[in-house]
């Protein structure tokens, strides 16, 4: 029983038998067989209603909604009708390929994060080319497609274009911020960065949403008008930069004091200080907040829908608000569901991708 | 019949702000709003959907914020205390011995991860308002709670004056509790020797409380929800936007803690456990004697910052219109254009929360901190 001692050895495998393994794993204890036994119930009672709500009771892709009206379970041709519409909403039906090859531009984007060889400034042309040809694209009015005005932006592009271009443009913002709050030579800086943080961090994201909606076109001067859109753009970024910096700066604060007077000796200048030494270490200890800080705003861009941006929880309120589908909310939530699911998963994955590989 | 009437509520979920960025200080100078406080004072002609406090629509708008405000601290109370429960349960299950009870606290784990808690309060209510009955046939539990998709009846304690006494009993009980405690402690500390501690405290309490009854005869009165037309009359309730948000913000950050709960039982080095059971002390009582106040140590300042989270996710109760503090600003910002004022109380609001929930916590972590010589 000396689970300290280091030991080249393999433990020593004991094999079960069925029994023993149900005994030992699941009845270990009587607090444990307690939980086994609330477990089971749970899930005598959750699967057989999950099971035949997605399956059993359903109706099948073939259906059609008088089909769906008698049956108990979901109703999956729903889906098929409203797909395009949870998709893309009010987006000009024979346009709506311009609307998905500028979320497969922001996807490969994203995309280009993955590949492990990060170059700062091939990435920086990369993302700004994309973000022009994602707005040509969306808007049109020149080299021959239609104008589409920003009202009818609906669902996924809005929804990658607010995620992806917020969190990219609120990362740098965060570096300014953790590097303007790490040090002690400019007072001023420090007090306002430290007040910024404070302040974002205190108070919830619905409020810096309002405030970018109400109070930026207050500050404007008279004659510009702010799309809600990019207000909306403009104060996630704001939200999202404060809490990257603090991100950051605990990364900042596990470096010793010495790296940074070696790299003063070296007679670098403090941005050279910055990008060369002091960065490259601070990500590399930050990295799990910062995933954590990533898929966090990810979720949290949906908080858009409230403030009136149609993301995709506004366009399938749309796909059930049809006076033909209306009980199929919960179908519509479940299709918006899963792809909240599977771009998560690749993030938690890369996450342990780098930590693994960084560790 | 599965599928009620749908929706009703939803519609306030697309929330169209009414200017769409067309004024500035300058044009609203021009038509004659000043910026100021003044406002407040006028009448906020405006319902609430529930309120701790008596309010009408003639009240003021001081007045409605202060029940947005009292409606977010309520959420925050019931959903803090519904997160710790299910955190704590769930860690301890996911970092124990049980094979099924940890791939249940993974899955749950990955949902609450993975998943937008707007798109989990948005399914949940609409299972809800679609899934329960209408109030007129509501569901009927043991004839007092009755469960409908517009509230939950419950029944209420009629409060009489005398209670004040009881209530006072109570206060004087629990000084003397913690005082019994600290002295049991230092005797324990001096002599070696254990005072029962869990009789008295428990019995002095119903004593307490039975004795002060019986003296100033204090009348204990349920007030039973009784149904009449379309509505209950008598008992309290809970609006179904109130149990919606409950369940859905204990169940994210309950989900959170789980997580937190495990690093911090992970964290205790397996030689305290196993020393713990060298000196025979039963897996549970392990559990709770050595692994959680040590375990609870490292937890503390993460599980600060979630439920500073939990209470600024509050806001999402606009979605579904429960009547919070960010959802009546939303109203009194649409009728009386007023945003700079009103966002900037809310906000100070908010950040006033998060100290004082912050130095609670600090103070709470000072207190539990292993004093080291």
């Amino acid at each position: 029983m000396t689970s300290s001692e280091k030991s080249t050895e393999k433990p020593l495998q004991i094999k079960f038998g069925f029994f023993r393994w149900i005994h030992h794993n699941l009845f270990g204890s009587f607090f444990d067989g307690v939980v086994t036994i609330c477990v089971l119930l749970f899930l005598v009672w959750f699967i057989p209603i999950a099971v035949s709500w997605l399956f059993i009771d359903a109706v099948g892709f073939s259906g059609n909604e008088a089909l769906c009206r008698s049956a108990d379970g979901a109703c999956w041709p729903f889906m098929q009708e409203k797909a395009r519409l949870i998709l893309f909403g009010t987006y000009p039906y024979n346009q709506q390929w311009r609307a998905a090859l500028a979320s497969f531009i922001v996807i490969g984007l994203v995309g280009t994060l993955m590949s492990n060889r990060l170059k700062v400034k091939p990435m920086l042309i990369l993302w700004v080319g994309g973000a022009a040809l994602f707005v040509l694209l969306m808007l049109g009015g020149t080299i021959g497609l239609q104008m589409v005005q920003t009202v009818s932006w609906n669902g996924l592009p809005v929804f990658l274009l607010l995620a992806v271009f917020s969190l990219a443009a609120a990362f740098p913002l965060g570096i300014l911020l953790a590097l303007g709050r790490f040090q002690n030579d400019h007072f001023l800086i420090r007090s306002v960065t430290i007040a910024y943080i404070e302040l974002i961090r205190g108070v919830p994201l619905l409020t810096v949403l309002f405030m970018g909606l109400f109070v930026f076109p207050l500050i404007l001067p008279q004659g510009f008008v702010i799309e809600p859109l990019i207000a909306v753009l403009v104060a996630l970024m704001i939200f999202h930069a404060a809490y990257f910096a603090e991100d950051i700066r605990g990364g900042l604060q596990t470096l010793s004091s010495g790296q940074f007077d070696a790299a003063d000796s070296l007679g670098f200048s403090y941005w050279q200080k910055v990008r060369l030494i002091i960065l490259p270490q601070a990500f590399k200890s930050s990295l799990p907040a910062i995933f954590n800080t990533l898929i966090g705003a990810y979720k949290d861009t949906s908080l858009v829908v409230i403030v009136g941006i149609h993301d995709m929880l506004s366009t399938a309120k749309m796909a059930y608000s049809d006076p033909g589908w209306q009980r199929y909310g919960l179908e519509a939530y479940f299709f918006v569901g899963v792809w909240y699911l599977w771009p998560q998963h690749s993030m938690t994955a890369k996450a342990s991708w780098f930590q693994t590989s960084l560790a | 019949m599965w599928y009620g009437q749908a929706n009703y509520s939803l519609t306030c979920l697309v929330h169209c702000p009414n200017i769409q960025g067309r004024c500035s200080l300058n044009t609203l100078a021009a038509v004659g709003i000043r910026p100021g406080f003044g406002f407040l004072g006028g009448e906020a002609g405006f319902d609430v959907n529930e309120s701790l406090i008596a309010y009408s629509a003639s009240d003021s708008y001081a007045r409605v914020l202060l029940v947005g405000f009292l409606n977010t601290v309520e959420l925050s109370i019931v959903c803090i205390v519904g997160s710790t429960i299910i955190g704590t349960v769930m860690g301890i299950i996911r970092s124990g011995n049980n094979w099924i009870g940890i791939r249940l606290a993974m899955a749950y784990v990955e949902v609450c991860r993975n998943l937008p808690k707007l798109l989990i309060l948005l399914a949940i209510f609409i299972v809800m308002v679609n899934g329960l009955p209408v109030v007129r046939q509501a569901w009927d539990l043991f004839g007092c709670v009755y469960i409908s998709n517009r509230a939950f009846y419950f029944p209420k304690l009629i409060w009489d004056d005398r209670m004040q006494f009881v209530l006072a009993g109570i206060a004087i009980w629990f000084l003397s509790a913690i005082f019994w405690q600290r002295h049991a402690k230092r005797y324990q500390e001096r002599t070696g020797q254990r005072l029962p501690q869990v009789l008295p405290i428990c019995g002095a309490f119903i004593a307490v409380v039975l004795g002060i009854s019986a003296i100033f005869n204090v009348p204990y009165q349920l007030s039973i929800p009784v149904q009449i037309g379309f509505d209950f009359e008598g008992g309290s309730w809970l609006s179904v936007q109130f149990v919606a948000l409950a369940i859905t913000l204990s169940i994210y950050h309950g989900g959170q803690i789980t997580e937190l709960v495990r690093g911090g039982i992970q964290s205790v080095s397996q030689g305290q456990i196993e020393a713990s059971a060298a000196l025979g002390l039963k897996p549970l009582l392990t559990t709770r004697l050595v692994v959680l106040p040590l375990a609870l140590r490292m937890i503390i300042p993460p599980i600060g910052n979630q439920y500073l989270n939990l209470v600024k996710n509050t806001s999402i109760a606009l979605a579904i219109g429960y009547s919070d503090l960010v959802s009546v600003m939303s109203t009194s910002i649409n009728q009386t254009f007023r945003p700079i004022e009103l966002m900037s109380i809310t906000m100070m609001t908010y950040l006033a929360i998060s100290l004082v929930v912050t130095s609670l916590l600090n103070w709470f972590n000072a207190h539990v901190k292993i004093v080291e010589n």
